[in-house]
């Protein structure tokens, strides 16, 4: 019976579809009736996860923890992987019948184990999760196994994230050994014998974490995995896994006070200022767009850590607010390039963008421009929101770095408009004729593009929702020298458990 | 009032029909439909101008992200309207002349151009100081891409860095304006960006003067004051002319704007903190500038420094704290604005005729060009500050303002004076005296017959400014309440 189940709504429309989908592929493969079917898969998923009575509603689940934060990053994450299928659909898989099935199974895999994550309140189901979208990426990222960079893409991932995982995993050991708990929420470290110990784990943790996050200066592989991939996997590795690591780590230092100077608050503010200013500097030596836009997906994780920093009523609401406007510009950038240039390996190929393809340099821009923070697109409310978390904290540091590094991050977003905007020179002889991107990819840029738009023009929506929006972390185990919780330890954070 | 958003969407709505109308390569109904919707927002702006009342002459407010207490609200007064007509004003110029550069895509042209137009009438008129940032960043993306188009060849250097430099002293604002917000909040207990409620929320706090810097260095970036100012040269230099008008014109002006509206209004304590140390840099910016603008050879750069050089007394003005330097700095900001963009349509129309921006290449035109060298003559006259034109007026007010509060410094800057005579008579005598030479690109042919006017109507404006200036005067004073106020103050003791 679903009633008695243990496992939430949207985790089991999404596990129970990759398994009908893996049947179906085993039967007979036909790739677009598997990416139709697999798109499907997914929206129900989101329906199921915006409207819970749909399925039976569940109730003391001790493995999950249904609540709005995990709703809307869920939804986040949905949304990228329908725009991942819209983006290029049989094509992404590179365009081989033999194996296109398997990449959609692979996509719902790692949707599924994302959405996983974004509920856990356990160490199991969240590392589960983390592992079940790790794995699926690995393929994912070699999926296209006749390219060599793919390949070398694919073991850097391999490799990094697996030590990652192993660095989390020895972490989560001795925090398990210390406080004897499971919960996926930070310990309560002050009646145990030896916090020390629990420290150490809590930085081993914290490391994989920056690692999954790519934060400087754990962020060598993303440039490279970006560089080799084909675009629709890049999104989920640069959009989907980073809403779902950054998720779960929101959830799990929920519950503590993180606004109070320390040596975790130093920590986290020290790799968000590198991540800042390092993300940006280098994308600005890039020369191709995808090294490009891993800088600035590290850059905007520093964005975000500042906003993780920052106590109610803002810091948790504008970094709601900036996931999904960094996953919108983001997912543009990246639906652009998938539709007219798959195979640009340099910026400069895309002189002239402007003249051959209006509407998509169009978008292109929009995207950039709200990646930059300039109004009327989302991604101006976004940074603005979260310089108000930041200020309203006296993070003062950490806003000059987001200063400093935002008008690094103008310099490189604009160049890239301007090359767009330019017709190259003629000496310059690596053209690369623009493809027109097929129906659905230009349904979604043209989607992608009115959101980044209008929730910038008018992101009252938006900010409502994220300032209702509730995080909840699980109680702590009962053994009786865990039992007193002090007071101090009272998060700013809405709702702890 | 209606009128108030309608003057930001009328020319915004225009630009996208331009545009529209323009897509199969036409010009002349782009530009017909441009020239109707300015004239539209000046239409808009008579009634204002005859029966304009003290203080705020008109609001409109309604919510726009309620959730965190922004408004949309604009209101007009009298500097406001000023202000908006000098915009109108420029904006024809910017529109009907027709400019060298642009062979092609005439309606995007337009639409930029108007976008750029609607941006700052946003920024004369907003009083949410979130709606105010949202509109002074959105005046630079259209103006980011009229000078990446349609710009010479040193473009990408010179939009880059002129966005760069507007944008990030524009997140120094931001990072103000939320702090005021904040300390609004601290105080009061309500998140709003309203001016109204805002204003005298930082004044008696320690922050205020860290606060005050963050608008300060914004404004003065735009404006542009002296360290800043490094953007500005390559900027006005490599844009196309009627890009270039807007800058120089317009949207300097915003920055001046800011300084009376933001820095002395919202922060009437802290203001007079900085004033010594903008003054100083005012100064030094009125000499160092003119020194500079006496050694170019491009005539474009030449007006960029002059211009750079006379803001320098829109600086005085405003920080001398008193009610008549205020005044002269209004005064000298449209004066300025209309001299300015005389000189840069001179600039550009010789530059399309001769094919070169280098004076050394220039010399006797007069003969060719009697109608179109005299005028020239008047508005070098004009930025040289001669009595009985609005420039004179301005610089004249300015140094009164000064000298009360220094003598020095007024009396350095009034020898700033001497230098503009210097490089704008040497201009003169450079371009339009002398013997002819002989490789000129093509033949000079007549000016036409809008150039003409347009430049005739400035001629006149400026003039009527110089010999009755009072009804410029009587627009700003009560726009000035608060600045009066702190004058009275300053001068009792």
């Amino acid at each position: 019976m679903l009633t008695q189940t243990t496992i939430p709504n949207g985790v089991l429309v999404l596990g129970a579809g990759s398994l009908i989908l893996m049947a179906l592929v085993a039967i007979r493969r036909h790739v677009m009736r598997d990416a139709v079917f697999s798109a499907l898969i997914l929206i129900a998923a989101a329906f199921s996860l915006a409207m819970p009575q749909i399925l039976p509603h569940l109730e003391g689940l001790t493995l999950f923890r249904l609540d709005s934060w995990s709703t809307f990053t869920s939804l986040l994450i949905i949304f990228c992987a329908i725009s991942v299928i819209l983006m290029a659909p049989v094509k992404a898989s590179g365009g081989d019948a033999q194996t296109g099935s398997e990449f959609y199974i692979l996509l719902l895999i790692s949707t599924l184990g994302a959405v996983a994550m974004t509920s856990a309140v356990s160490i199991v189901t969240f590392f589960i999760g983390l592992e079940t979208l790790s794995l699926s990426l690995i393929g994912l990222i070699a999926f296209n196994n006749r390219s060599l960079l793919a390949g070398e893409a694919g073991m850097k991932y391999l490799i990094l994230s697996g030590v990652a995982s192993g660095v989390m995993l020895f972490g989560f050991a001795l925090i398990y050994a210390e406080t004897g708990s499971l919960t996926f929420r930070f310990p309560n470290l002050d009646n145990i014998p030896s916090p020390g110990i629990a420290y150490a784990g809590l930085t081993l943790f914290l490391t994989g974490l920056f690692f999954k996050l790519s934060a400087v200066p754990f962020h060598l592989w993303l440039a490279d995995v970006l560089e080799g991939t084909s675009i629709p996997v890049a999104v989920i590795v640069a959009v989907t896994s980073k809403v779902a690591v950054f998720a779960a780590m929101m959830r799990y230092f929920s519950t503590i006070n993180l606004f109070a100077p320390g040596i975790l608050y130093d920590e986290i503010a020290i790799v968000a200022i590198l991540s800042m200013v390092g993300g940006n500097l280098l994308a600005i030596v890039q020369k191709d767009l995808r090294r490009l836009m891993a800088g600035s997906s590290i850059a905007h994780i520093g964005y975000l850590l500042v906003a993780f920093l920052s106590p109610m009523p803002y810091g948790f609401p504008s970094a709601a607010f900036y996931l999904a406007a960094y996953t919108v510009s983001t997912l543009a950038v990246f639906a652009v390039m998938a539709g007219v240039m798959p195979q640009s390996r340099d910026i400069r190929q895309w002189h002239g963008l402007a003249r051959k393809r209006p509407f998509a340099a169009l978008v292109m821009s929009i995207a950039l421009v709200s990646l930059a923070g300039i109004p009327p697109v989302v991604g101006f409310f976004a940074k603005f929101y979260v310089a108000a978390a930041g200020l309203a904290a006296h993070r003062h540091w950490l806003l000059a770095a987001l200063v400093i590094s935002s008008v690094i991050g103008l310099f490189y977003y604009l160049r890239v408009i301007f090359v767009m905007m330019t017709p190259g020179r003629n000496d310059e002889t690596h053209e690369l004729a623009p493809q027109s991107p097929n129906v659905s990819n230009v349904a979604l840029i043209t989607i992608l593009a009115c959101l980044t738009v209008m929730l910038g023009a008018l992101p009252n929506g938006l900010i409502l929702r994220s300032q209702s929006l509730e995080i909840g972390a699980p109680p702590l185990a009962t053994s009786p020298a865990l039992s007193s919780y002090p007071s101090k330890h009272n998060g700013a954070l809405p709702g702890p458990g | 009032m209606l009128a108030l958003p309608a003057l930001v969407l009328i020319p915004f709505i225009g630009g996208l029909l331009a545009w529209l109308l323009g897509l199969n390569g036409g010009m002349r109904l782009p530009r017909t439909i441009s020239v109707l919707t300015v004239l539209l927002m000046g239409a808009l702006l008579i009634p204002f101008t005859l029966h304009g009342q003290q203080g705020w002459m008109a609001q409109f407010l309604i919510p726009w992200i309620p959730a965190v207490g922004i408004n949309c609200h604009l209101s007009m007064d009298g500097l406001s309207l000023i202000m908006l007509w000098l915009n109108v004003l420029i904006a024809l110029p910017c529109i009907l002349l027709p400019c060298a550069q642009v062979k092609e895509r005439g309606g995007l042209f337009q639409c930029l151009l108007l976008m750029t137009v609607a941006g700052m009438s946003g920024v004369f008129l907003a009083t949410d100081l979130m709606l105010f940032f949202f509109f002074w960043e959105m005046m630079l993306l259209p103006m980011f891409a009229l000078i990446i188009i349609w710009g010479d060849e040193n473009r990408g250097r010179a939009a880059l860095k002129f966005f760069m430099f507007t944008q990030g002293s524009g997140l120094l604002m931001m990072l103000s304006m939320i702090g005021v917000v904040l300390l609004h909040q601290h105080e009061a207990g309500v998140v709003t960006f309203d001016y109204a409620d805002l204003a005298g929320t930082a004044a008696s706090s320690r922050w205020s003067y860290v606060l005050m810097l963050g608008f300060f260095i914004a404004f003065a970036v735009k404006l542009p004051m002296v360290p800043f100012h490094a953007w500005l040269p390559d900027t006005y230099a490599s844009a196309p002319i009627p890009a270039t008008l807007l800058l120089s014109g317009v949207m300097a002006k915003t920055g001046g704007y800011g300084l009376i509206r933001f820095v002395w209004e919202l922060y009437p304590s802290a203001a007079p903190l900085i004033a010594p140390v903008a003054m100083t840099l005012g100064v030094i910016g009125l000499i160092y500038c003119a020194w500079i603008a006496f050694a170019q050879n491009d005539l474009k750069r030449l007006i960029a420094y002059s211009s750079v050089s006379h803001l320098g007394f829109i600086l005085l003005g405003i920080f001398s704290g008193t009610k008549i330097g205020l005044e002269g700095a209004v005064i000298q900001m449209v004066a300025h604005g209309l001299s300015t963009g005389a000189l840069f349509i001179i600039a550009g129309l010789l530059e399309d005729r001769l094919q070169t921006r280098d004076m050394g290449r220039m010399g006797g035109l007069w003969p060719a060009m009697p109608q179109f060298s005299g005028l020239a003559m008047l508005f070098a006259a004009a930025s040289l500050g001669l009595p009985g034109l609005g420039n004179f007026i301005g610089e004249f007010l300015t140094l009164l303002g000064t000298w009360s509060v220094s003598h020095t410094m007024a009396i350095i800057s009034a020898s700033a004076l001497i230098l503009s005579s210097v490089y704008s008579l040497t201009m003169m005598l450079r371009i339009f005296y002398g013997p002819k030479t002989s490789d000129q690109a093509r033949p000079l042919g007549p000016v036409s017959y809008r150039h003409v006017s347009l430049l005739g109507g400035a001629a006149l404006l400026l003039i009527a400014l110089g010999v009755y200036p009072q009804p410029v005067l009587d627009r700003s004073n009560p726009a000035l309440p608060e600045m009066a106020r702190i004058a009275q103050e300053q001068q009792v003791p």
